[in-house]
């Protein structure tokens, strides 16, 4: 195996939207600045001074507010940050052999085989420059043997940094670090490791694989390897965004099957928003639901090309009856729409489309203005 | 029990019926064919609890009774029987045994007590049609049916009867056929709703000649009869939409062009369209009808002219290409006309020239243009 050793960069844009407001606007620059809606929204970004109040992203907006009164806020516009998250991406892609899109402002690089004639460590460095002179936006890297450890390395290395983690000198890197920096263990497994006493990397990577397993299935083993800074992920090349999906940890795991569906809808719409927004529709809804086991479930259905809300809706609320096991607690739900394609409107019999189409143009108006949590179905209200 | 039975005489009334059975039933005895036999008559039953099919044959049989059958393992072995007559021997526990010149088979039946009763036709009306009027209705509604469980209502076709006539009306509510024939006489105005399924069967078991079918119903049941073929389905208990207020009575623009030239250009130009959404751009001047079609994603474009007949305003408008192919796979004309009026209202394509006592009209909505 050590023959087909792996060489992965991982790329992530710092505070990307922070930082588009900040070209578009220098004003703002080196001031506390929070990007998200207002009101009852929550922050969806927030610069390096903001982050200095205790300000972090998905805090509701009231409570960064009240950490840091005199923080300018601004209702961001997804359509330009689409437009420079593209840059981004055609500037890797015109270099890089091999890189998925992971996110708006994430990327990850295989440059395996390509020490035989660069030093993948200064070819690195040097595409971040190239992306830094080219859009002004600032960006970090790790640089690792597989796509864990490097995106630890970038987390590490942030703000406008990189780190270079070398090979068999992993677990040394991750050893004093705190477990939440392991990526998909959120505030719930932290407490959850916490409460058996686990903090930092190493004294998880220290304890027998068995206990892991016992207490959190399949996904305790996965953890204990990720521990020892093995991880198998393979850099799925980059296509246009094939699905568009939103999912949600409960802090709770919830049983009543009504607060479900409300979240549901609110989901739906969330998803729903953002394919109007790429101008796309989805020929394909599914449904998730994860139980407190980490049994995870999840169906799907074609559909007539749609991205109205109360087309999805009722499909998803169908897909979700026919999937949850009625009196089961929930740990998390999510909607994903797929086989996105390009808007064309098919015009109805029996429903006036172009009123609808109309409609629904106001009402991304006043989210695009307001967030776009400024606008739901009463259903789908909290 | 014991009967004798020509083998391919019984796989070719069997064929008729299999289509009924679904591959995973939930209950195993709807795998099965129920046989009956009485005084030299065999009927065989296929059931899905919603479409039942029956066929009848003269067999050999000097006793009667019944048995279920597996209908997958008997099917598959009729079609490699050469044709010779094969002895069915049935005992008590209902184990079936198979004689032919080749050898002997035998398979496990079930108890008939087990399996569901038909549907009791009472408290019916009834009329006759041709069984080539049924099968051409069938052929030329069916594909518009929608396939969106969530409107029942619209994954079946809609038979309107009355004292003048019979007519079909299909929709998905992207498009609406409407078939009308005046040579039948329903005994009052009435409507229901038969499903998808059963429709299909009828279009491949009824003949296209001019035998004539007996189609009876009640409130929840419709029946078919030719000869000794049966068909019986549950009806799609709901209320179809109001089409007449959506077939629009005045469209100005008369778009009149060769039905083949027309559907060869759509089906060429349609390679190049998006796969998704298929959207194909009409664009009318004068004598002239231009096809357009691309698809971003992959930097494909096709483009066409034709020579057409039209008598409005230009006019650019965009549908789905299948759509508009299937139609035009519905008349069999040399022409059609379309008529249109704005590119965001419905256009009615209908055949040239009609016979008198049949009526196809097809309607579809266009794809939205974004300007």
């Amino acid at each position: 195996m050590n023959s087909a050793q792996r060489i992965i960069a991982h790329f992530d844009l710092d505070a990307f939207f922070v930082s588009v407001e900040c070209i578009n606007n220098p004003s703002l620059k080196g001031k506390p600045l929070i990007v998200g809606g207002r009101e009852r929204g929550v922050v969806a970004a927030c610069s390096y001074e903001a982050r200095k109040f205790g300000i972090h992203s998905a805090m509701p907006m009231k409570t960064a507010m009240r950490l840091c009164p005199h923080a300018t806020v601004v209702g961001g516009s997804r359509g330009e940050y689409s437009r420079y998250s593209r840059w981004v991406t055609e500037i890797i892609a015109a270099k890089a052999p091999l890189f998925e899109k992971a996110s708006i402002d994430e990327f990850y690089l295989d440059l395996t085989g390509m020490d035989k004639y660069f030093n993948p460590y200064q070819w690195t460095i040097d595409l971040r420059q190239e992306i830094i002179d080219k859009t002004g936006l600032p960006i970090s890297f790790g640089l690792a043997g597989n796509k864990m450890v490097a995106k630890i390395a970038t987390d590490e290395a942030k703000p406008n940094g990189y780190l270079h983690i070398a090979f068999g000198r992993e677990k040394e890197f991750l050893a004093p670090l705190k477990v939440n920096k392991i990526p998909g263990v959120g505030e719930h497994m932290y407490q959850a490791l916490r409460n058996l006493g686990i903090e930092t990397i190493d004294h998880l990577a220290a304890q027998p694989i068995e206990l892991l397993e016992n207490r959190f299935g399949k996904y305790g083993a996965d953890l204990w390897n990720k521990a020892h800074g093995i991880h198998h992920g393979a850099v799925v090349p980059y296509h246009e965004a094939k699905s568009i999906s939103t999912e949600n940890t409960f802090e709770e795991n919830i049983l009543d099957t009504d607060r479900l569906l409300n979240e549901l809808v609110h989901m739906t719409e969330k998803v729903a928003y953002e394919l109007r927004q790429d101008n796309k529709m989805a020929g394909c809804i599914a449904v998730k639901i994860r139980y407190p086991d980490f049994e995870t479930t999840s169906r799907q259905t074609t559909i007539a090309y749609t991205f109205y809300d109360d087309e999805l809706i009722p499909k998803a609320k169908d897909l979700f009856h026919k999937l949850y096991r009625q009196g089961q607690p929930v740990r998390l739900l999510g909607v994903r729409l797929s086989e996105l394609t390009d808007e064309a409107v098919q015009t109805n019999l029996f429903s006036n489309v172009e009123k609808k189409t109309e409609l629904y143009k106001a009402i991304d108006d006043v989210k695009n203005r307001f967030g776009s949590k400024s606008l739901t179905k009463a259903t789908g209200k909290k | 029990m014991k009967f004798i039975v020509s083998s391919s005489a019984l796989l070719k009334q069997l064929q008729q019926i299999s289509g009924v059975i679904n591959a995973n039933t939930v209950l195993p005895i709807l795998e099965d064919f129920l046989f009956d036999v009485q005084k030299n008559q065999l009927s065989v039953v296929a059931t899905d609890l919603e479409t039942v099919m029956k066929i009848q044959l003269e067999v050999e049989a000097k006793e009667t009774g019944r048995v279920c059958i597996p209908a997958k393992i008997l099917m598959d072995s009729l079609k490699n029987i050469p044709e010779q007559p094969l002895t069915f021997n049935i005992d008590k526990n209902y184990a079936v045994e198979i004689t032919s010149d080749n050898g002997k088979y035998k398979v496990m039946g079930e108890n008939p007590d087990n399996f569901p009763k038909d549907p009791v036709a009472d408290d019916t009306n009834s009329f006759t049609v041709t069984s080539a009027a049924l099968v051409t209705a069938i052929n030329k509604t069916l594909f518009a049916v929608s396939n969106d469980d969530l409107r029942p209502a619209m994954t079946g076709v809609f038979f309107e009867m009355d004292k003048k006539g019979l007519q079909f009306v299909a929709t998905d509510a992207h498009r609406l056929v409407r078939y009308k024939r005046t040579d039948v006489s329903c005994p009052k105005t009435d409507s229901l709703i038969v499903p998808k399924k059963p429709l299909t069967l009828l279009k491949a078991a009824m003949p296209v000649n001019e035998d004539e079918l007996t189609i009876s119903y009640n409130s929840n049941h419709l029946f078919v009869t030719h000869g000794t073929t049966q068909l019986s389905c549950r009806l799609i208990d709901a209320r179809f939409p109001d089409y007449k207020v959506v077939i629009p009575s005045d469209n100005p623009y008369k778009l009149t062009v060769n039905r083949t030239d027309f559907q060869g250009a759509l089906r060429r130009v349609g390679i190049f369209s998006n796969k998704s959404t298929n959207q194909v751009v009409l664009s009318i001047s004068g004598s002239q009808l231009q096809l357009t079609a691309q698809d971003i994603d992959f930097s494909f474009e096709g483009n066409e002219r034709m020579k057409c007949q039209y008598n409005g305003e230009d006019l650019q408008i965009a549908f789905n290409a299948k759509f508009l192919i299937e139609m035009l796979g519905a008349t069999d004309t040399e022409d059609v006309t379309v008529e249109l009026s704005t590119s965001t209202k419905a256009g009615i394509i209908r055949p040239g020239d009609q016979d008198e006592n049949e009526e196809l009209l097809m309607l579809v909505m266009p794809l939205m243009l974004n300007t």
